[in-house]
């Protein structure tokens, strides 16, 4: 029996899908073992549930998006939130720190139109068993869940810091040799640490990793320099609405 | 010290031939070369490459014996299960490697090689030499000197190398090193040139700043459980792990599988984990046993001290890594003088 799975998209810039579409030569392989129920970014035949497996990108940002989601989940025996936007609102969150008609104005020509919400990940609304954190999340990631749902067992997704990940590949420190502001410290590794390992700082693209210490990064970024309002738009950028920045991204 | 071995003397040529000859032999070499800022041990054919008077690498030697990440087997499941190991890998010399980290192999040397034996570290130390190196100069994380473990040495290597001021002084610290060092026909030279390294070594012993001296300081970090220390220290701390994924003596490590997508086959994968992380002490359900900062860094710290984890294996060899890599500024040795009563 091949796993009934969905795709679904909300806000996003559907950049998480695309990384499932680039998987090319593994996809038949993954093909013998998962059937596209729903996913319109790849075929225009749709499918209703019951899902196995439901992957889910982009914000939720509408009050129809709300009912979408909500609906998804009833239908979703596993339910995976695919990609920042998904996980915690993602850059459309930024939305969130000006005025509705602000945003709204700048957007679209017309905004007599739109209905939004305040931007949050989808696990404002549903429960989420689990998380592909990640602008986009890493292909190896996404398989692994496939993987993981097929057997039964729990995907390995550690959550500790790029850092990790960074000495891995034994890179020399952004932040303490050079005092740049790399949010490696604070973010979820799953990437490969790819930014560093080009002499890139982390923006922090995966999110909070496990239990992130917010305050001491702050005064840590203060230190080499960084303003208030520079500091702000370091948390804000990706996952500004997650629970452990929501404070920080106010200040 | 003491027992009078044969010495050798030679100069930058010299420290040349011998990585050539190394590598003729079927060593990969390795040294410490300058990237950027800091120094990396890296593959290396010519003495040229190296800084002789590096201060410390990024990650320690110990990458090479115990690599940060590494295939152990793959597997598939055909009529029955079939593992296929890894051929064994190349054989490495470590040319330049400074007391402290020649100190800390020792230590992962004897913890790999308690019941039951590693295979995977034993087979690459067996066939490894190492060649080390004496410090020319120390920096303000430097504490090696209050451990008792360096700048002097006098195991853990087969070659030792001195910088005399008029040449290199080459000891043998085994039958390995003694054998190459006559193959090089290098020039004997006599006791006069231990006194001068050892003047050398008292003069480089002013230059300490920092120490932590491991007297009693097991038994006081195990008493003191308790002290607001550790509570202040972990409202710095990023839980990033960078303290122990660069310390020389950690030794953890995390096992996984890799399937492909198969579903049949795939791949062993281990990779250095951190007591610092919060998922390492994560058990089934979701239970942890060091779910807050303080308990982790705690439990880094007394393993550094020689209280947890392998006790005097994982104990600190004062190398400063995990001072100079972390973001926090947050350094072991101001926590033990504060436990024992300073500052
Ligand atoms: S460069 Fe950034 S991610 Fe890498 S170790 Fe330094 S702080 Fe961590
Ligand atoms: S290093 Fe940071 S910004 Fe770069 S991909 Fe990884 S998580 Fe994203
Ligand atoms: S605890 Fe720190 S100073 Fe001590 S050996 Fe480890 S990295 Fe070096
Ligand atoms: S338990 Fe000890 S050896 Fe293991 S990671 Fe922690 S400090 Fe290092
Ligand atoms: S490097 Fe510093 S901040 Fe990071 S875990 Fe270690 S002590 Fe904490």
């Amino acid at each position: 029996m091949k796993l009934k799975v969905g795709v679904f998209k909300f806000t996003s810039c559907s950049g998480c899908q695309v990384e499932l579409i680039r998987m090319n030569e593994q996809l038949p392989e993954l093909l013998n073992l998962v059937e596209f129920k729903y996913w319109a970014m790849a075929s225009s035949k749709l499918e209703d549930g019951p899902y196995d497996l439901a992957l889910v990108e982009g914000a939720i940002s509408t009050p129809e998006c709300i009912e979408e989601v909500k609906a998804i989940r009833e239908k979703s025996r596993v339910l995976v939130a695919l990609g920042d936007c998904a996980v915690t609102g993602g850059v459309p969150s930024i939305r969130n720190w000006m005025s509705q008609r602000e945003a709204e104005t700048i957007v679209y020509p017309k905004p007599g139109y739109i209905r939004s919400t305040r931007v949050y990940g989808i696990d404002e609304y549903v429960k989420v068993d689990y998380y592909l954190k990640g602008c986009p999340p890493r292909l190896e990631n996404i398989l692994q869940v496939f993987k993981a749902v097929i057997l039964g067992v729990k995907p390995r997704l550690r959550q500790h810091s790029v850092c990790v990940e960074c000495k891995l590949y034994e890179n020399e420190c952004l932040l303490t040799t050079y005092k740049q502001p790399c949010m490696g410290p604070v973010t979820a590794a799953g990437c490969g640490a790819i930014c560093p390992n080009v002499g890139r700082v982390c923006e922090g693209c995966y999110g909070p990793m496990s239990d992130p210490n917010v305050a001491s990064m702050v005064e840590r970024l203060r230190e080499i320099g960084l303003s208030d309002d520079e500091i702000v738009r370091k948390f804000r950028k990706y996952a500004g609405m997650s629970k452990p920045y929501r404070e920080v991204a106010k200040l | 010290m003491g027992k009078a071995s044969q010495l050798f003397k030679t100069d930058l040529k010299g420290l040349d031939r011998l990585i050539k000859k190394l590598r003729s032999d079927g060593y990969v070499v390795y040294g410490p070369v300058k990237r950027g800022r800091s120094w990396f041990f890296l593959e290396i054919d010519s003495v040229k490459q190296v800084d002789l008077n590096y201060v410390r690498t990024v990650l320690p030697p110990k990458k090479l014996l115990h690599p940060p990440r590494e295939k152990l087997f793959e597997f598939k499941l055909g009529d029955g299960f079939e593992v296929s190991e890894k051929p064994m890998p190349p054989t490495v010399a470590l040319f330049g490697v400074h007391p402290c980290d020649l100190k800390a192999i020792e230590r992962q040397d004897e913890f790999f090689s308690q019941t039951p034996e590693d295979p995977y570290y034993l087979a690459r130390r067996r066939n490894a030499l190492i060649i080390g190196l004496t410090c020319t100069r120390v920096d303000e994380n430097c504490f090696c000197l209050s451990r008792g473990t360096g700048p002097e040495v006098s195991t853990g290597f087969d070659i030792l190398i001195t910088d005399v001021g008029n040449g290199y002084l080459l000891e043998p610290g085994s039958a390995k090193g003694l054998e190459l060092l006559k193959s090089l026909g290098f020039q004997e030279v006599g006791d006069e040139y231990l006194e001068a390294k050892q003047k050398l070594i008292e003069e480089l012993k002013k230059s300490f700043t920092k120490q932590m001296p491991p007297e009693g300081l097991a038994e006081l970090a195990k008493s003191m459980l308790e002290h607001e220390v550790w509570k202040e220290t972990a409202e710095r701390c990023l839980s990033c792990g960078n303290c122990s994924l660069v310390c020389p003596t950690c030794y953890c490590f995390d096992v996984y599988d890799v399937l492909e997508l198969n579903l049949r086959s795939g791949v062993r994968v281990r990779e250095l984990d951190s007591c610092q992380l919060l998922e390492y002490a994560e058990v089934a359900l979701g239970g942890n046993f060091r779910r807050n900062r303080f308990q982790r860094l705690r439990h880094w710290m007394l393993c550094k001290f020689g209280v947890a984890g392998g006790g005097l294996y994982s104990s600190c060899v004062g190398c400063g890594r995990c001072i100079v890599y972390c973001p926090a500024n947050i350094d072991l040795t101001e926590v033990a003088s504060r436990l024992r009563g300073g500052g």
